[in-house]
């Protein structure tokens, strides 16, 4: 028998029993509905977040450390303890450890998928305004930040129009203090930052020195660029109160003294830093990136072992509402084999028949399963475009909700071709499963007794 | 292709089939043949130890009254069922030997049936009906409804090919239910009371149609009746059925 009579047949017998295979066909539909639902609001909302915090530049970042100092300024991450031999102490803690320097900026920028390294530089600096003053900590950006998380939806102003421009981004907490609560009309404006640089080798007189470097004050004027909200990636990495220009920050010479190796270097033409930012291309590849550069014996760290963690828990409460969506289905599927039971028990004797004119027990059985799985697929479909418009409806309304709440808004549910390709294979699998019985039993059936049968 | 060649093609792959020239004299050999039923506690006994012979071309009349086993037999020789114990050998095979599959095979093949209650499916059309028992040997959907509309036509029901078995009398379902028993072109005919249901006259016809291709397609029929008299007029030979047994050896007429 030719798999397109077998078709035919099948969808003939549907055809003859309109509301029955209307109604079985609904329930799967349902079913289908429920669990796309369901795995869809999980995707959704799973998505949501991660989309969040992929946007914060988080997720593609390795902070990486000399691994003789551990954790670097600017840096709130925990080092790696195997990486920090001091805590063990001996000969081990003596091992040269390789240098933050150009060289190893160089290595790392040829490592497979890394899209951009700079060094994290942050010092401490006295910002003036007007009768204003405080000590705090500047941070060079580098201009690529420009589209990523916190800098993307800077709450007054804009990014740094350039490289090397004498411009700075204040923190909305910093900018609040300083302009007493009306943090917009500080764009624009001058401020004054002083700052400790190295004068080796200069002739001017050198007004301190610490371990035998000169050091001396410097003031310089900066323009007030924009002001930040503060967003989840505050307080972490490049980001501080006083935000300027990665270049502006190098070029000027800027000493972090608060780092003993940083203060050192100064000694020698070899420049190097506290840490440095290694920016992958997707957070997939961090793992791979982090791993060479730990091998390359620097300390790293990134924030994708918390984000593998939440993973994992989003794909357990995925696996919780597909289960809860499958009760659904499995309900409907128990339609299937009731509707095909009935089926079998009118067509008994059209059974008997096709077996007398010399029908297979395999072609009974397929004509059943067909039947089953057109089911399935029909229902699928359905449940599918069912499930999305529940999920538009609920989204639409939960999206007002919270609006009025102040809350952002963004899709609930997310429909990916996985989840649509899955839900009707599933719909089509367990329309299988439930047909198999009813397909074998009228395989079995005794042709004699199917002829006689009324 | 010609459907002759589709129905040739297939029957060249089995084995069932390929009969070897010599053995086409002997169509039907039955040796001791019995058939029981387990009917709550008691054992009926539907054959009794039957023993037969249908040679080629031969159109046997199988009598006997209502529970004599004759329609046991003919379901036994349909491969519609498997005897108890005995050789029930259509072109040399055993029936009794067979798979299931081997035996849906043996119906799609070698034998085609015709049944008193005419066993159509109400919701096809005539040509539909005949067609089915094409679709499981394979014919393409074309190449099937050509041959089941040439069959209805040589059995005179060319222009009801498009009614359903409700639509038509019970002469002209016995005539579809004919049609669709050559479908396959089979060497066998085997009718049930194919006269049951009908008026006399209709009777008539019908099993005018099948002395017709008994004599001019050389098929080889064997007819289940009640009626002697009507068979009388047919068959070249006939075997009379009492309680599973044969009480009347077989003899020409």
């Amino acid at each position: 028998m030719i798999a397109v009579d077998i078709s035919r047949l099948a969808a003939r017998n549907l055809r003859e029993a309109k509301l029955r295979t209307a109604l079985t066909t609904t329930g799967v539909a349902i079913g289908v509905g429920a669990l796309t639902c369901m795995v869809s609001f999980g995707v959704g909302i799973q998505e949501q977040l991660f989309g969040q915090f992929l946007k914060s530049g988080l997720f593609d970042t390795i902070t990486v450390a000399s691994a003789r100092l551990g954790i670097g300024p600017g840096m709130r991450g925990r080092p790696e303890r195997a990486a920090s031999p001091n805590a063990h102490g001996g000969a081990k803690a003596m091992a040269p450890a390789p240098l933050l320097d150009d060289d190893a900026l160089k290595k790392f920028a040829a490592i497979d998928r890394v899209r951009e390294v700079y060094p994290n530089v942050r010092v401490p600096v006295e910002i003036k305004y007007g009768s204003f003053s405080e000590f705090t900590a500047a941070a060079g950006v580098p201009m690529s930040a420009r589209n990523e998380g916190v800098f993307r939806n800077m709450s007054r102003g804009s990014f740094f129009p350039g490289d090397t421009a004498d411009a700075c981004i204040l923190s909305q907490n910093l900018a609040d203090r300083m302009a007493e609560g009306d943090a917009g009309k500080l764009i624009g404006r001058k401020v004054r930052l002083s700052f400790a640089s190295s004068t080796a080798g200069s002739p001017e007189a050198t007004p301190f020195t610490i371990g035998g470097i000169s050091l001396k004050r410097e003031e310089k004027e900066f323009t007030i660029a924009g002001v930040l909200e503060s967003g989840p990636s505050m307080g972490f990495g490049m980001l501080s109160p006083v935000m300027i220009p990665l270049n502006k920050a190098m070029e000027m010479g800027v000493t972090d003294i608060s780092n003993p190796q940083t203060l050192l270097s100064q000694l020698s033409d070899r420049r190097t830093y506290g840490a440095v930012t290694v920016k992958v291309k997707r957070p997939e590849d961090v793992d791979e990136a982090e791993k060479k550069i730990k091998e390359m014996g620097f300390t790293a760290f990134s924030l994708n072992d918390a984000m593998q963690g939440a993973k994992r828990g989003f794909l357990l409460l995925d696996l919780l509402l597909g289960l809860i969506g499958s009760i659904a289905l499995t309900v409907a599927s128990l339609g299937i084999v009731n509707t095909m039971v009935m089926s079998i028990l009118e067509r008994t004797r059209e059974i008997g028949i096709m077996k007398a004119v010399g029908g297979d027990d395999r072609d009974i059985r397929l004509i059943f399963l067909v039947e089953a799985s057109i089911i399935g697929l029909t229902g699928g479909l359905m449940g599918i475009l069912l499930g999305w418009v529940v999920g538009r409806a609920i989204n639409f309304g939960a999206n007002i909700y919270i609006q009025s709440q102040g809350g952002p808004t963004g899709d609930l549910f997310s429909l990916p071709a996985w989840l649509i390709g899955g839900a009707i294979i599933f719909s089509i699998l367990l329309s299988l499963l439930a047909g198999s019985y009813p397909a074998s039993r009228a395989a079995r059936l005794d042709p004699i007794q199917a002829l006689r049968h009324d | 292709m010609e459907i002759t060649n589709y129905i040739e093609a297939e029957r060249l792959h089995c084995v069932l089939c390929s009969v070897p020239e010599e053995t086409l004299e002997t169509v039907l050999e039955a040796f001791d043949v019995t058939k029981h039923y387990q009917m709550g506690q008691t054992v009926v006994r539907a054959l009794d130890g039957i023993s037969i012979s249908v040679k080629s071309g031969e159109f046997v009349g199988v009598l006997g009254t209502s529970g004599s086993g004759k329609s046991t037999l003919l379901n036994l020789i349909a491969g519609l069922d498997r005897p108890t114990s005995g050789a029930l050998k259509v072109f040399s095979r055993d029936l009794a030997q067979m798979s299931r599959h081997e035996l849906s095979l043996h119906r799609r093949r070698n034998v085609g049936m015709v049944f008193q209650s005419f066993n159509l499916i109400p919701t096809m059309t005539a040509l539909e009906n005949v067609a089915l028992a094409l679709l499981f040997a394979g014919v393409p959907l074309r190449e099937r409804e050509e041959h089941a509309h040439a069959l209805l036509d040589s059995v005179g029901l060319g222009a009801r090919q498009s009614h359903r078995p409700r639509e038509l009398s019970g002469g002209e379902q016995q005539r579809v239910a004919m049609a669709r028993a050559l479908a396959n072109s089979p060497h066998v005919l085997l009718a049930d009371e194919p006269t049951g249901n009908l008026d006399s006259r209709t009777a008539y016809e019908i099993l005018e149609l099948f002395a017709e291709l008994n004599a001019r397609d050389g098929k080889t029929v064997v007819l289940v009746t009640h009626d002697a008299a009507l068979a009388a007029r047919h068959v070249s030979r006939s075997v009379t059925l009492l309680d599973g047994r044969i009480v009347e050896e077989p003899r020409s007429l």
